[in-house]
């Protein structure tokens, strides 16, 4: 039974924590995209790039066994962290990019010629539209890193799957645990998805 | 540009692909097959053992990656080992050529692969338990091992099962040692990882104190990686069988009437010394005694 | 909306491209020389990787991600398509359900809990089924807005030159949707292909599952899972850049 608990938690905490650096790694990166300087742009494009067309498993295997080679040593809870969390980086990063043009254009030209400097429209006019506009995209990203983290549990973290499938080995009970952790992925994504209805209502 | 490349990736795939590992194995095989015995008795009609017959070929359940026992070399397509070459003798028996094809299997996947037909054996380090046997007929067991113990060189404070205890213990996902440990030390950390060369670079990066794993495979790493070191002896007795279909007995007397019979010849001596013998000192084992 | 740059401007991007480029080369020879000294870049480490045999065995694994990945494409889109035409209290369930429950444990599910009810499926289906379940429900998701995104005057227009209902859904609502969803079917193409390497939990002899039996056999782990990941990566932005060409036509053809 503690198994189970402990598997929960480790999801609960990897999903939290991993969401988080995900939104702050995906901000930095958006914002490389967008700056006027060449070169920040092309490494963000890059960082998406790289980080959307390889799968999340083998970045896990990578970061797993690679990191401790170029001397990082991290239990293995926050290597998967980390792999998490820079993987829906990319994710975070094209959403809040497309929800920055996707009102970038005519309010912000029509602010310019109010007289608003850049940053008054950058703060006052696009930004506001934009974090009402980005909440749903990112709550479908929380959801889907809520599901990724299962694979977490392939390079040895014991998330819910595989305290599940651990105790399926013992008890024999298939569809009794398996529905069980089905049933709490979601209570998590109906959780996110309650939180993001409040949060874009409290935004509107 | 973009879709041209992809269908020139396309074309290159299906070009290479196919052709699985039907030539058979080199040297050491073609030794051991000159001397592998060929059923001639009569054969039921309808029976398995008719239906492999027919069919020319026999399906294996097992392994590409376990080292000494049944490991692919993606090279030459070529399987080793002596659960492999115990298949390639198998299908010899049978069909009366070494025709096998090995299905890849997990712990997870191999009872239903029997159940529906897959495959028609899984030789694939299957312990014998009573539980299995309530879902699988096994044949043999043919070849007994036990969990063991490797730790990094100069490790102190462990020197005996019981050690592992709130240790932070490696262990094949899937595999009978995590049970193991379990057993011997209830206070023990597992942590999982797919394949053994996986398990061994998580104990060289310091990912656990211990490594428990049969013990064939563990003294397969050790003679490869100065780096590891066995703690004693085996602590867990496991018999592996050759899976059959449950309820098949008729195919499981015919596979032990073999596994008798290769035993006797001194040919499964053989198959031993050019495999597990290799890294494993000593004499060959003389083979277990059939349980049926 | 930015305003055009000054030489003050430019003079201040210019300083900040060339600190980047300092900082970035700086970590980057951080880090090799960190895998350097741990051997990891030593050239017998990577010699394996240009010879013929070696790739071979790897793209053998690539076309059984590609057949996977296709047959998972086409049932989901069937799927998905069953699920858009018929939008009721079940579907949006069946949806919002695959949505949240992870592939792995609809894997599970399907090697643990559907053998005890006597279904036993070849282990091609075994990864191929689950990937389909939960990839239907997002391209249900994507076929509804791309119906949605046809402007309704559209439909009006065609139905007010009296023709039949079913006529203009065909001929006219269907190919502009067709249209506005392609760069996502491509988009959800690559989430796909990335999926079939839960090939290496059920042992379905495809790419990632590959690299772990040669990583197996050389040892070489590090080395295998960095030329298997740039694999992934040259796949997948050739799809990319297809679902781009596609988005910059259906641009040129809206204008």
């Amino acid at each position: 039974m503690s198994l189970v608990l402990e598997g929960f938690l480790n999801t609960v905490a990897l999903t939290l924590l991993s969401f988080a650096g995900a939104l702050v790694v995906g901000l930095v990166v958006a914002v490389l995209r967008i700056v006027p300087v060449p070169l920040l742009r092309g490494v963000g494009a890059v960082y998406v790039e790289v980080w959307r067309n390889v799968p999340l498993l083998a970045w896990l295997v990578l970061f797993v066994f690679g990191l401790p080679e170029v001397g990082v040593r991290m239990p293995l809870f926050w290597t998967a962290f980390t792999a998490i969390a820079l993987y829906e980086a990319a994710f975070v990063a094209e959403a809040l990019r497309s929800g920055v043009n996707s009102v970038a254009s005519g309010q912000g030209e029509a602010a310019r010629a109010l007289g608003l400097s850049f940053r008054q429209s950058l703060w006052h006019v696009i930004l506001p539209q934009a974090g009402r506009r980005v909440v749903q995209p990112l709550a479908n990203i929380a959801i889907a890193l809520t599901m990724a983290t299962a694979l977490a549990g392939v390079v040895g973290v014991v998330d819910m799957t595989r305290a599940a499938q651990r105790i399926n080995l013992e008890l024999a009970q298939p569809l009794l645990v398996f529905t069980g952790v089905g049933l709490c992925y979601l209570l998590m994504a109906a959780g996110i998805g309650f939180g993001a209805r409040v949060l874009e209502r409290r935004l509107a | 540009m973009g879709r041209l490349f992809v269908a020139a990736v396309l074309l290159f795939v299906a070009g290479c692909s196919g052709g699985e590992n039907a030539v058979p194995g080199g040297g050491k095989l073609d030794a051991l097959l000159a001397k592998a015995p060929v059923h001639t008795g009569e054969v039921t009609p309808g029976s398995t053992v008719d239906r492999i017959k027919k069919r020319g070929k026999l399906l294996i359940g097992g392994s590409q990656d376990a080292p000494l026992l049944s490991q692919l070399d993606p090279i030459s397509g070529e399987l080793t080992g002596f659960d492999a070459y115990l298949g390639k003798l198998l299908a010899q028996y049978i069909v009366g050529k070494p025709q096998t094809e090995l299905l890849s299997a997990t712990s997870e996947t191999r009872e239903p692969l029997l159940a529906n037909g897959t495959v028609d054996v899984i030789i694939q380090t299957y312990t014998i338990t009573p539980a299995r046997q309530e879902r699988v007929a096994f044949a043999g067991p043919y070849y007994r091992s036990g969990q063991a113990i490797a730790v990094r060189k100069g490790t102190s404070g462990i020197a005996k099962p019981a050690d592992l205890a709130g240790k932070t213990v490696i262990v094949g996902a899937n595999t009978p040692g995590v049970k193991a440990v379990q057993d011997v030390a209830p206070t023990a950390r597992i942590v999982e990882f797919g394949s053994d060369p996986e398990c061994l670079t998580a104990l060289k990066q310091g990912r656990g104190e211990a490594y428990v794993q049969d013990q064939a495979l563990l003294v397969a790493d050790a003679s490869k990686d100065s780096e590891l070191q066995l703690v004693g002896e085996p602590f867990t007795e496991d018999p592996y069988g050759i899976g059959l279909k449950h309820g098949d007995v008729e195919f499981q007397r015919f596979v032990n009437d073999w596994l008798r019979e290769i035993g006797k010849s001194g040919l499964w001596q053989d198959v031993w010394k050019q495999t597990i013998g290799t890294v494993v000192t000593g004499d060959a084992p003389s083979p277990p005694a059939i349980a049926s | 909306m930015f305003d055009a740059p000054g030489p003050r401007f430019r003079r201040r991007v210019f300083w900040v491209s060339v600190a980047s480029a300092l900082v970035l080369a700086a970590l980057a020879a951080l880090a090799l020389r960190q895998f350097a000294a741990n051997g990891q870049l030593d050239p017998v480490r990577w010699r394996p990787y240009l010879t013929w045999p070696v790739w071979r065995y790897l793209l053998g694994g690539l076309g059984s991600t590609v057949v996977a990945a296709f047959a998972t494409g086409v049932l989901a889109m069937a799927g998905g398509l069953l699920l858009a035409l018929r939008p009721n209290r079940f579907t949006r369930a069946y949806a919002e359900v695959m949505r949240t429950v992870p592939v792995l444990l609809l894997v599970y599910v399907m090697l643990f809990v559907l053998p005890s009810f006597g279904v036993n499926l070849p282990l091609f289906w075994k990864l191929v089924v689950p990937l389909a379940l939960s990839h239907a429900a997002s391209c249900a998701v994507i076929f509804r807005a791309g119906v949605g995104s046809v402007d309704p005057g559209q439909r009006e227009a065609g139905l007010s030159l009296g023709m039949p209902d079913g006529a203009v859904t065909r001929f006219v609502v269907l190919p502009q949707a067709v249209r506005h969803m392609t760069p996502l079917l491509v988009t959800q193409a690559v989430s796909l292909l990335k999926d079939t390497s839960l090939g290496y939990v059920v042992s379905y002899t495809e790419l990632l599952f590959n690299g772990r039996v040669l990583a197996n056999y050389n040892g070489l782990l590090i080395q295998t899972f960095i030329v298997v990941a740039f694999v992934y990566l040259v796949v997948n932005l050739a799809l990319s850049r297809v679902a781009h060409r596609l988005e910059a036509r259906r641009a040129r053809i809206a204008r």
